[in-house]
């Protein structure tokens, strides 16, 4: 497994609906990331189809593994890296079941997925509408490290990136598709996240305007000590790279050792207060 | 949260930006020539003509003046070729009076004491010519209808909010008056009382019956979701106040929507047909 890897980041417009118009950009940027010898290419929330699909969203889901990751699974072993991107999911039990979805292919071939956990159904989102909530937190062996993936919303709760970081992630990954208006609320709330669980933190989100929504762009890669080692443009269509190197985690684990202090009996608490809210 | 003017500052240059960057967009993706809009010499058309030709380039930007008779104003006059001239793009007058005349005699039943029918008949009429305009030219129409009197109805139902898009639908009328200087409007256009001409003398906050600048705090606090009486007490009004803007924001909705039918069947328009503009044929 490799201590020291390089991340591409790419935030691009999507055009709805058109899945090949969106392969084809994915195929293009990680070509351009294999050049700069990057091991991993994320791209941003729903990025297969664009976020805003609403009722096409039955019609554009597909099954993981399906026809659209076969297509981005050769693409990464093209390029010889891994590949994160977002695409509405369809159950293989069910027409209409359906899930908002991350999927990682590598040089190996189909890793996995995460099922987004935290559906925003409030203001503009409608997710609740159309997909199901995930329930599993996995984390994902590839000769990067392990890696933790989580999706826009689901950043709000601590408590999930917390629990892929103690799975053992040490990179998490959250792809997005976050409106203007959110700007202040995630470049927070990804520092926070980075360094409470004293962790990379690689966010992805989109760019371009979907039904009157402008996306923000601003990807960025931090730090365990929150310091940004990249970040993309806003608004505009962007890749940057940036490098993660385990071994900066020794120092900021002694002298942040959240870890270490974790409070398993206050888990307990929460979820009993939870359940009564 | 306090109601004071602090909470509707808006960032000028960034709106501006924004409201660039979605009309451009906008243009684009819908394959259209450029932009028509109604020039009336009131800050909300000015102010969407400015940002309209920040977007797409002036020469991509046709100005529609339309006075009438009945409502003609030489400030006005004024103020619209100045406004063409500083942001250079193209304007036409289409003097109204007559075609108004045929169609007032064109009626059987036409009320000439009935002001607000023969009123709104003014802004629907200019809103044929627009749409003339914009079919002849594959120009998209930009409404200039601010958030203030979107929210209250103060409008004509398929008049003058008839539009593809409406660039400053969000923002409340004294944040209007916060962009327009940024973009360069003249301080004379800003600052006169605004009106929807529709008949002589009518202006829009006598009508109304508040000053905007307690209009858009009234209108702040129903749209941050404050009870009537927290917002009348913030305000110093009287409950009162608050109830009769809240009653017009809650009886023009069907002004806001398209219209209604019934559920009969699977999917109904817009019920539950849900989509996005600018999809790609799948």
């Amino acid at each position: 497994m490799k201590e020291e890897f390089k991340t591409a980041l790419v935030q691009f417009p999507c055009k709805i609906g058109n899945k090949q118009h969106n392969i084809n950009k994915i195929a293009k940027y990680a070509k351009q990331a294999k050049k700069q010898k990057a091991d991993i290419i994320i791209f941003p929330e729903m990025s297969l189809t664009g976020y805003t699909t609403r009722d096409l969203t039955y019609e554009l889901a597909e099954e993981i593994p399906g026809p659209s990751t076969k297509k981005i699974g050769k693409i990464a072993k093209k390029e010889n890296l891994y590949i994160i991107y977002g695409m509405p999911e369809r159950s293989e039990k069910g027409k209409a079941i359906l899930y908002n979805t991350a999927a990682l292919t590598g040089p190996e071939g189909y890793v996995g997925k995460y099922r987004k956990m935290h559906l925003p159904t409030h203001s503009v989102f409608e997710e609740k509408r159309y997909f199901r909530l995930g329930y599993q937190t996995p984390v994902f062996e590839t000769n990067i490290g392990k890696l933790g993936i989580i999706i826009c919303y689901d950043i709000f709760f601590p408590e999930i990136t917390r629990a892929l970081r103690l799975q053992g992630a040490k990179i998490i990954i959250c792809i997005s598709a976050s409106p203007a208006v959110r700007k202040k609320f995630f470049e927070t709330l990804t520092t926070a996240r980075a360094i409470e669980n004293t962790c990379f933190l690689a966010y992805v989100n989109l760019v371009g305007i979907e039904n009157g929504l402008q996306f923000w762009g601003g990807s960025r890669l931090i730090s365990p000590s929150g310091t940004i080692i990249t970040q993309s443009r806003y608004n505009e269509e962007d890749i940057s790279f940036g490098n993660v190197n385990y071994e900066d985690l020794r120092p900021i684990e002694a002298f942040v050792p959240t870890l270490r202090d974790l409070r398993p009996e206050l888990y307990v608490t929460l979820k009993e207060l939870s359940e009564k809210l | 949260m306090k109601l004071t003017n602090k909470l509707l500052q808006i960032d000028p240059a960034a709106t501006q930006q924004k409201i660039t960057r979605f009309i451009k967009d906008y243009v684009s993706k819908a394959k259209a020539k450029g932009i028509v809009l109604g020039i009336s010499g009131g800050v909300d058309s000015a102010t969407t003509a400015a940002l309209a030709t920040t977007a797409i380039g002036a020469n991509k930007v046709l100005g529609l003046y339309m006075p009438e008779k009945e409502t003609y104003n030489k400030t006005d006059r004024k103020h619209v070729k100045l406004l063409a001239k500083k942001f250079k793009f193209q304007l036409k007058t289409i003097n109204l009076t007559q075609t108004l005349n045929t169609i007032y005699k064109t009626i059987p039943d036409y009320d000439p004491k009935d002001k607000l029918s023969r009123g709104n008949l003014k802004a629907r009429t200019r809103m044929l010519i627009w749409y003339y305009y914009a079919n002849h030219q594959r120009l998209l129409v930009a409404g200039s209808s601010d958030k203030s009197e979107t929210m209250i109805g103060y409008y004509t139902k398929w008049g003058d909010a008839a539009a593809d898009i409406t660039p400053i639908m969000d923002l409340y009328k004294t944040q209007v008056r916060q962009l327009a200087p940024h973009l360069g409007i003249p301080p004379a256009i800003i600052k006169k009382p605004p009106t929807p001409a529709l008949w002589p003398n009518q202006t829009a906050e006598e009508e109304i019956g508040l000053k905007y600048e307690t209009l858009d705090l009234i209108l702040y606090g129903i749209e941050h979701f404050m009870p009537t009486q927290t917002i009348a007490k913030q305000l110093h009004l009287l409950t009162k106040t608050i109830a009769t803007v809240k009653k017009r924001w809650l009886q023009t909705e069907h002004k806001r929507q398209m219209p209604l039918t019934t559920k009969l069947e699977y999917r109904t328009i817009n019920a539950d047909f849900r989509l996005t503009r600018t999809t790609e044929a799948i």
